[in-house]
Parts: C-alpha cells; sequence; structure tokens
C-alpha cells in the first residue's frame, strides 16, 4: 500500500535549491541566502524600527533625536530586557514562565527587605537573593516534572504564592532606605554608559552563548522542538527543564535586585508590569533572525523596537494608556506573524506551545514515574 | 434482503502499483462481510475509496440502491482510534454527534438523555454505566459507545457499519461482547464489514467473507464454506512460495543484544538474541506487542519486568540515555513525533545524541565542523539535495527524513540498531536504498533489529524473523523456512491460546 505521506514536502521557498540541478542550486541559493536573510520575515523588526524612526525623526525630531532621549531609552530598557533573556531560556525548552513578572518583583522585594530589614552585608544579601531565585525555579520545575502540572498552571499558582509572599515581608509598603553604596551602583556610568546598561550586554552575551553555542542550549531547544524525540535521542529533558527554569529564576531575581538598586527602593507592585513586555519582546523576537526560535538578539532588537515606538509616541503627546496599549498589540501581532510565517508548516516553537499539549509534563514524567 | 452497499469493478492505481484491480465488494442487509487479506492486500484502499477518501479510477460504489446519493451517506465507519472523548460520559459522546440547534443553549433533560442512552446500550445486549467516564470502560464498551452513536443517527434503515480491525485492542471474552453488539445492528437490518486479520474471529462472525490479494479478490465465500485453514491458503496464495535466494551469507558473531522476558503493558515476556552480523525481523498482527518491542528494548518507555543486554552489559531498564551510551540508536516509526525535532535543521538532528566530539576547548560547539561531520554522514546515507545540512528537517521527503534518522544512529557507531517500519511513507527509490544501509550497518558488525509489517521487507532484509502474538514470539523462521507465504501464515494463523493459568511467568503484564 503505497503511503500517500511522500511527496508533501517539495522544495518550498526556503533555499530555492532544486535538487536535480546542483549547479544551478549553488548559485541561485547564495542570492536568495542573501534574500532570505535580509528578508522581511526575517528581521521584520529592523524595518518597523526603520519606519518608527523616519516617521517620529520626521514629526518631533527636536525631542525625538536628542541624544539624552536615546540615552536614557537604553538605559530605561533595561530590566525588561533582562527579564525577557531570563523567559526565554524556559521558553525554547517549552516552558511556559507566567511567574516571571512576579518573580523579578520578588527579587526586587527581596534583596530590599535582607539589605534593610535584616541589615545584611550587600555581598551577601545579593547572593541570598540570587539564591532565592534558583529556588523558586527549583520550585517551578518540581511542579512541572514531578508532579506533572501543566507549565501554565504551575507558574501562574507560584506566582501566585509570590504575590502573596512579597506582601507578606513588605507589609504591602514600598521598602526605603536601602544603602547608599547599594543603590549608587543602579544609576553608576563610565562615560555615559550606564552600568545597568553594561550588565544586559554582558547578560545577552552570556546567554546567547549558551542558548547557541553550548552543546547544553542545543539541548534546550531540541527539548522545546519535541520533548520525546529529544529525549528518545538521549537528552536528558528533566535535567533540561530544571536546568532553563533555574537559570530563569536566578537572572529574574537578579533583575529584580538590579532594579532596587536602580530605584532607590523597593516597591511590592513593580513585578507583574514586566510580564507583557518580556513576553511580546520574547515572541517577536522569535519571529526574527532564527524563523521561529526564541533567541536572544531577536528579544533585545524587540525591547528597543517597542521601546522606541512607545518612546516616540509619548514624545508626540500621546495619552498614557499607549504603552500598554502598544504593547498588547504588538504581542498579538508578534505572534500572529509567526503563525503565517515561514514555509513548510507546524514546527515554530510558538506554534507548538500553543497548542497546549503539556509539552513539559507529557514525556519526562514517563522515565521518572513508573 | 436488498443491497445496501454495492461497490462495482473498483480500480484504483498509485504510481507504480495497482493497490486495487477490478475489485467488487456488495452488502445486503442484514449481512455480516468480513473483507480479510494481508497487509498490502488492498483492503485499507478498498475502505478509503468507499469512504470517498481516495476517488477510484474506474468503477462505481452505489449505496442503498441510490447511486446519486452522496457519498459516504449512509455509510458508518468505525475506526480503531473511534474518536470518542474519554473524559466524557457515555451520554456526553452520543450527545456530541446530535445536532441541537436551539436545545444547544438550553438545559438537557438529563433523565430522558440517561433513559435514552440506557435503551440504546441495551439494543447491545450491554450494560454498563452510562454515566461514568469512557476512560473508566473496557476497549469493548467502548466500541459499543462509539458503535451507538454511530447508530443514534440512523433514521432509515438502510446503513451500512464498516469495523475497521474493531477487535486488535480486545482480549478473550471482550470480543465476544463486541460480537454480540455487532450481530444486533445486522439483526436489525443493517449491512456490517468488518476487517480484521484474526481469522478465528472471522470465522466466528462472518456470514460471507471476501479475501483480497495483490489488490484482486481472489475469494469470496459464504459462511460453513471456509475454515481458517482454507482463509489462510486464500490470503497466503501460491506465489511467494519460492525460496529466497541465499543473500545473507555471512556467518553471524557473537551475540550482541540479548532480552531477556521483557515485559510491559503489551509484552508478556520477550526472549530474544541478535548476533552481531545478524538482521533479526519481528512482525505479528496489529496489538500482538510487534509495534511495541523495539522501543522497549530501547527504552522508550519503562518496561514492567526483563533485561536486556548489549555485549553481556546489562542496560538500565527505561532511560534512552543509557541505551545510547550502551551503543544502541532506535529509528522509531512515527519520524516526526519521536524520530526528529523536526524544527531544527538536519545537522542538528543527526548530532544531538552526541555532541562531546564537536566541543571546542573553550565548551562551544565547532558549527563548521559540525556541519562538515553532518554532510559526511548525509552523503553517506544519500541524502538529497547535497550539502543541506543547514536545512530545516521537516522540509526533507520522507525517504530523506528516514536517511537523516538512520544517519543519526550510524554517527555513532551502534552495536545495536533498532528500526521500526524503516520504509514507511518512503517512495520505492529510497526504499532500496534504505534496504541496502541496513543490510551495510549489519556487514560492519552491528546487531539489527527491524519491527515491520511488510512481509516483503522481513523477506529481503532478514535472516531470522520473529512472530509476536499476544505478547509471545510464537514463531522464528529463518533459512529455508523464511518465504513470504510461510511467514505470512505465521502472522495470521495463529490461534488465540486458551486462558493459560499455568504459565503465567509475569503476572499483571497481561492485564495491565
Amino acid at each position: 500500500m503505497p503511503e500517500t505521506t511522500e511527496n508533501q514536502s517539495p522544495i518550498t521557498s526556503d533555499g530555492g535549491s532544486t535538487g536535480d540541478r546542483p549547479i544551478a542550486e549553488e548559485r541561485t541559493s547564495r542570492w536568495s541566502g542573501v534574500r532570505r536573510h535580509l528578508g522581511f520575515r526575517n528581521i521584520s523588526a529592523v524595518y518597523i524600527f526603520a519606519v518608527i524612526f523616519i516617521v517620529f525623526a520626521i514629526r518631533i525630531p527636536d525631542t525625538f533625536l536628542a541624544t539624552s532621549t536615546w540615552r536614557t531609552l537604553l538605559d530605561n530598557q533595561v530590566i525588561t530586557g533582562l527579564t525577557a533573556l531570563a523567559l526565554i531560556i524556559p521558553l525554547a525548552a517549552g516552558v511556559f514562565n507566567l511567574a516571571i513578572g512576579i518573580e523579578v518583583g520578588a527579587g526586587s522585594m527581596f534583596v530590599a527587605w535582607l539589605l534593610v530589614d535584616h541589615g545584611m552585608s550587600i555581598p551577601v544579601a545579593i547572593l541570598v537573593g540570587a539564591l532565592s531565585g534558583a529556588l523558586i525555579g527549583a520550585l517551578v520545575a518540581w511542579l512541572i516534572v514531578k508532579i506533572r502540572i501543566d507549565s501554565f498552571i504551575a507558574t501562574l499558582g507560584v506566582s501566585s504564592l509570590l504575590a502573596a509572599c512579597i506582601t507578606g515581608i513588605s507589609g504591602g509598603e514600598q521598602i526605603l532606605g536601602v544603602p547608599s553604596r547599594y543603590a549608587d551602583f543602579g544609576v553608576g556610568n563610565v562615560h555615559g554608559i550606564t552600568y545597568s546598561f553594561l550588565i544586559l550586554v554582558a547578560t545577552s552575551v552570556i546567554v546567547w552563548y549558551f542558548l547557541e553555542r553550548t552543546p547544553s542550549g542545543r539541548r534546550v531547544y531540541a527539548t522545546g522542538g519535541n520533548i520525546e524525540a529529544a529525549r528518545l535521542a538521549g537528552v536528558n529533558t528533566t535535567a533540561v527543564i530544571f536546568g532553563t527554569l533555574i537559570a530563569c529564576g536566578v537572572l529574574a531575581s537578579a533583575a529584580g535586585m538590579l532594579l532596587t538598586a536602580r530605584l532607590g527602593n523597593a516597591d511590592p507592585t513593580i513585578g507583574p508590569g514586566y510580564l507583557v513586555p518580556a513576553f511580546t519582546a520574547a515572541f517577536l523576537g522569535s519571529t526574527q533572525f532564527k524563523g521561529g526560535r526564541f533567541n536572544v538578539w531577536g528579544t533585545i532588537l524587540s525591547v528597543y523596537v517597542l521601546a522606541v515606538g512607545v518612546k516616540g509616541l509619548q514624545l508626540s503627546g500621546a495619552p498614557v494608556w499607549i504603552p500598554d496599549a502598544f504593547n498588547g498589540a504588538s504581542l498579538l501581532v508578534a505572534v500572529g506573524m509567526a503563525k503565517y510565517q515561514g514555509p513548510g508548516g507546524d514546527y515554530f516553537s510558538i506554534r507548538r506551545i500553543f497548542r497546549m499539549d503539556r509539552p513539559a509534563t507529557a514525556a519526562v514524567t514517563d522515565q521518572t514515574s513508573a | 434482503m436488498p443491497v445496501l452497499l454495492e461497490a462495482r469493478n473498483i480500480t484504483k492505481t498509485f504510481p507504480g502499483v495497482k493497490a486495487l484491480d477490478d475489485v467488487s465488494l456488495s452488502v445486503r442487509a442484514g449481512e455480516i462481510v468480513a473483507l480479510v487479506g494481508h497487509n498490502g492486500s488492498g483492503k485499507s484502499t478498498l475502505v478509503k475509496v468507499l469512504a470517498g477518501v481516495y476517488q477510484q479510477d474506474s468503477g462505481n460504489v452505489t449505496i442503498a440502491g441510490d447511486a446519486a446519493r452522496k457519498h459516504g451517506e449512509g455509510l458508518h465507519f468505525i475506526h480503531q482510534d473511534l474518536g470518542l472523548v474519554p473524559q466524557l460520559s457515555t451520554i456526553e459522546n452520543l450527545d456530541l454527534s446530535r445536532t441541537l440547534g436551539m436545545h444547544a443553549v438550553l438545559p438537557s433533560s438529563r433523565r430522558a438523555e440517561r433513559v435514552h442512552a440506557r435503551r440504546l446500550i441495551a439494543r447491545f445486549n450491554a450494560t454498563f454505566d452510562v454515566e461514568a467516564r469512557l476512560a473508566e470502560l473496557t476497549p469493548a464498551e467502548c466500541t459499543i459507545v462509539a458503535i451507538a452513536r454511530a447508530l443514534d443517527g440512523w433514521t432509515s434503515s438502510e446503513n451500512v457499519l464498516v469495523l475497521d480491525e474493531p477487535t486488535a485492542a480486545l482480549q478473550g471474552e471482550e470480543v465476544g461482547k463486541l460480537f454480540d453488539a455487532v450481530r444486533s445492528v445486522a439483526a436489525e437490518g443493517a449491512g456490517v464489514v468488518i476487517i480484521s486479520h484474526r481469522l478465528d474471529e472471522v470465522v466466528e462472525i462472518a456470514d460471507r467473507v471476501v479475501v483480497l490479494r495483490d489488490g484482486r479478490v481472489v475469494g469470496e465465500h459464504l459462511r460453513g464454506e471456509f475454515d481458517q485453514a482454507s482463509l489462510v491458503q486464500l490470503i497466503v496464495g501460491e506465489a511467494g512460495d519460492d525460496v529466497r535466494e541465499e543473500i545473507h551469507s555471512r556467518a553471524p558473531g557473537e551475540v550482541r543484544l540479548a532480552v531477556r522476558s521483557l515485559a510491559d503493558q503489551r509484552l508478556a515476556g520477550v526472549d530474544l538474541e541478535v548476533r552481531s552480523g545478524e538482521v533479526v525481523g519481528v512482525t505479528g498482527l496489529l496489538g500482538s506487542g510487534m509495534e511495541r518491542l523495539a522501543g522497549a528494548i530501547f527504552g522508550a518507555s519503562r518496561p514492567l519486568s526483563g533485561s536486556v543486554q548489549v555485549d553481556g552489559v546489562p542496560v538500565e531498564p527505561g532511560t534512552p540515555a543509557r541505551s545510547i551510551l550502551a551503543g544502541m540508536g532506535y529509528v522509531p516509526s512515527d519520524r516526526r513525533r519521536y524520530g526528529a525535532v523536526i524544527s531544527m535543521t538536519a545537522a542538528e538532528n543527526l548530532t544531538l545524541p552526541r555532541l562531546a566530539p564537536l566541543r571546542t576547548a573553550t565548551g562551544h560547539i565547532d558549527l563548521r565542523a559540525e556541519t562538515r561531520e553532518a554532510h559526511r554522514w548525509m552523503d553517506h546515507v544519500g541524502v538529497r539535495p547535497a550539502r543541506s545540512a543547514e536545512r530545516v528537517f521537516s522540509l526533507f521527503s520522507g525517504g530523506n527524513q528516514q536517511k537523516i534518522v538512520i544517519a543519526k544512529w550510524l554517527r555513532n557507531q551502534p552495536r545495536v540498531l533498532l528500526l521500526e517500519e524503516p520504509t514507511q511513507g518512503v517512495d520505492v527509490a529510497a526504499q532500496a536504498a534504505i534496504h541496502d544501509l541496513i543490510a551495510r550497518i549489519a556487514a560492519d558488525g552491528a546487531a539489527v533489529l527491524v519491527s515491520s509489517t511488510d512481509t516483503k521487507e522481513l523477506i529481503t532484509l532478514c535472516d531470522r524473523v520473529v512472530v509476536l502474538h499476544e505478547g509471545r514470539i510464537t514463531a522464528s523462521l529463518s533459512g529455508a523456512e523464511l518465504t513470504e507465504a510461510a511467514l505470512v501464515r505465521a502472522t495470521i494463523d495463529t490461534p488465540r491460546p486458551q486462558q493459560e493459568n499455568t504459565e503465567m511467568e509475569h503476572p499483571g503484564a497481561r492485564h495491565a
């Protein structure tokens, strides 16, 4: 019985190669390769950035093109950028972390609480803060892998627990009086470039190197791509999920600690505000460069494209609700674009995640239970 | 009795294969017709033509004497997966197929529904809780729900029910329960077509049997005119009995893979040894455990008991990572779900099981070396187009995908290679290439296990073929005994063993 599944994937728009004509292919593939790399599909955010830039440069050149505007812009997005970086690590492994915003908030509150209420020294407080982030990540991973709770639900539950912790230690009040040495770091700079921004750059490089260059990163992407196939190829998917969530927890808590340094205090309501911008950047970023894969440079680019858009709108006197509307609309457009983008079909990580087929729980537990 | 379904002179050709050649089939009211034949005989093609999935090249299908009736109307297909929602109760599942109109938003009369469902189930001599979730029912009861749902919407009696391998998941008395239900459907004046591999059951239930072989009807007999032996003869045919040429001249080496009383949900204690340089086939009917054996050996799921050894060293059960370290490779039948991460490139898939050799001193992957190595292996197995290591896996054709999956394991120089349906969904040229590749792997000293339902494939590839039935090996054919006819016979002609109380080495395995 001939199976009709054959021939369902003739050579598509990608690559332009035909197989039968290897010589012609060599020539065309270089051109189409360039086209593909610079095409709207691959780097749409760059084009969107260009459009936004030109529009505002013409409409409000005085404020929009000022150096100070750009310097603040780079600095202001550091926390969002770090949060988005923290988020894409588990996302690359197919795990949704809805607690990411509150993890940042918890990191911020916790370090202030240790410094102010407990008088801990700065290095110890930072260490304990990072450790608490790792613990939160491990708890989430344990719920997903061992208790087999879907990552949506597990992180939703944990985020509510963390919100309770935050209120518990702060009594719902801001924690003021962070040591000045700690707060100074948040506003310090070298040659006009803030320490915060340098931290973002360094973190980006590290996360990029880890995800895209190391064997462990490859295993993370494989787990996110198809957890069962990855397991059958010898990937320890349990370790991958634990590792990515712990890394995410540490990074989110670091972002929170930096936030406290920048503000000079800790606010119990501040964390959740980072959730949507981080997801928007991660998803818009996944449509850039790597055709559907969550990646660092696409994410960072997206953070700044969105920020420039919001900034331009604010400078031209748009109402206060604009940032939220802009972020929300961008998230929907980014995911919508990813769904219609690309050759060949349903292999996008976004698409797989939205199928809601319990990516993380289904198979991992297979090897741990029974 | 009026003829309800009539397919006349159906011919259907696929590129290179005549799947159906002048096939006719008629079903009368109240009649149970069994459609039998081995894999590749054209059964599923015929069903798909009846269902309107395929358009026949010539011939026509008439339902209830009215050619103008819409295709598929009055025909009800029940496939193996039943299409029910296990989380819902019988009542709710029956409800799903109803057209509700305004009632969709009005509160339903639970009592009336319950009574209705009970009455429907009672028609099949079944009495189970219609409010229990289907997940809590037995497979036979679920099949009855599926049949009841199909029947629920019947307004006229001129209907035909087509059951595709309804008993594959059933054991023992469950089969009897289902057959009672099927008989009551027929008794109400419907026509029934049963497709089955289990000949003892066919003999038990069919009023008439139609045997297909190589796309042609080779026999059509009424009840009493056939028995299991004559059916086997018809299915197997005269051809294919000739002794195959001895292509495997190499002498097998020492035992590389040793499986001892391996048992899981479907396997009831399998003992098997594969030697270096040997290709051993595994076959059996659907539900016999043949579809699970390779995965169980590899540790895709955790077995209930038993052990696996590679070169005399035990492998920790249920952990693919350990199996790979021990030198095993596993090519699953469902490539896209289990065989590869289809969103990653060919190179990334190829190197995933063993990334360590590609690591540089600073700990990152040498991407150039990776591409080079991927190209080398892809050339080795003949992936087309060449130099395509950077291409996303899902963009390759089925045959090339399979070659990449095989290359992934070849790169590890496997001691044991386990393959499931290695040429499923693969074109003819790629099929030959893959067969050649498997022979070469064995010649290089690996122990190779091939699970397949394709008898011809097993004959060409294997030194020895074992046949599974109810989770046990019931036959082992090699050398001159290994002919296509003998293999088909061993596969289909295995009566259900009686309840063996004495020989239960693995309690729980059969009922798990």
